[in-house]
């Protein structure tokens, strides 16, 4: 179409759309990047603690690798998320501020927790089985933050699903709590990504 | 009815109307920068310019200049006359489309 010459209504609409849908896609695509680097972090990460308690692996190399996971994860969560706001400013920056701060600051309190107890004669099994649950249980309590925050029903129905494993993985006891994290994990940010890929095509409100 | 003769000739041309739909979808209070702006669009900075002009001079959009440590920024963002010319100009659109 000519820049300057008036389309018919149809024409019109459906520029509205494509222009809309072509803003959304591109504030979604980084969401499903961040739902997939943690679903291959808690699948692999998980699975190789899990391995580890089995034997398969010497302990120290399956926390290397979980270690690793979650870094680079939290590494690649902070440049992706800082591209998904990026140019634009307004009151919902204060609150994506806020809400991506919080993660670091609630993962540093519980850590803290858990390295407190320990100090205090928690033994090593109790503490494997206090450290996943207490990030499932973070993870899934600052999802419902973000799902009030940007009314969003995906983060709503994943930030229950992770209070639920982590609520449930200690009856399990240690290892199975371990591989109840890796497939739960994997499972929710999966279908995280998946479901954010598929609303891709439509131009729906930002989040 | 309405007509297409009727539609708001400010926001009734491709470039203006992709640039007022982009910034509708920015939350009320809320402003994005032009190189932002620039790169949904596809349109060179010149032609952005000379459009974001069209609207700024209607009311419908408003520019501010401002600093992000020593680079000069230019946020954008619709006004309520803006946000409002958009939402009648959709809806003008459905009704000539019996939607």
């Amino acid at each position: 179409m000519n820049e300057n010459t008036p389309g018919d209504a149809r024409e019109m609409l459906d520029l509205i759309d494509g222009q809309q849908r072509r803003v959304s896609r591109d504030y979604r695509i980084p969401v499903v990047w961040l739902y997939t680097v943690w679903a291959v972090a808690w699948l692999v990460g998980f699975l190789a603690l899990y391995l580890a308690q089995l034997g398969v692996f010497e302990p120290v190399a399956g926390g290397v690798v979980f270690g690793v996971l979650i870094a680079g994860s939290i590494v690649a969560s902070a440049v992706i998320g800082s591209r998904i706001g990026r140019g634009v400013r307004g009151d919902s920056q204060f609150a994506g501020a806020v809400y991506g701060v919080s993660w670091t600051v609630c993962s540093v309190a519980f850590a803290l927790l858990g390295i407190g107890m320990i100090a205090q004669g928690l033994a090593g099994d109790f503490a494997g089985l206090y450290f996943p649950s207490a990030y499932a249980l973070m993870c899934g309590t600052l999802y419902l933050a973000g799902a009030a925050l940007w009314h969003d029903r995906l983060q709503l129905v994943l930030g229950l699903a992770l209070l639920a494993v982590g609520a449930v993985a200690p009856f399990l006891g240690l290892g199975p709590n371990l591989l109840l994290m890796a497939v739960a994990g994997g499972a929710i940010f999966g279908a995280g990504a998946i479901v954010t890929l598929r609303t891709l095509g439509t131009a729906s409100p930002r989040r | 009815m309405t007509g297409v003769d009727e539609l708001d000739p400010v926001i009734h041309a491709a470039a203006r109307l992709k640039i007022t739909a982009t910034l509708a979808t920015v939350p009320d209070g809320g402003s994005m920068s032009f190189p932002r702006l620039q790169e949904l669009l596809d349109l060179t900075a010149g032609n952005l310019a000379t459009h974001l002009r069209k609207l700024e001079d209607a009311g419908y959009v408003e520019v501010e200049k401002t600093h992000r440590g020593r680079v000069p920024v230019t946020y954008l963002a619709l006004t309520t006359t803006g946000r409002r010319a958009f939402e009648d100009y959709t809806a003008a659109l459905r009704s000539i489309l019996g939607a």
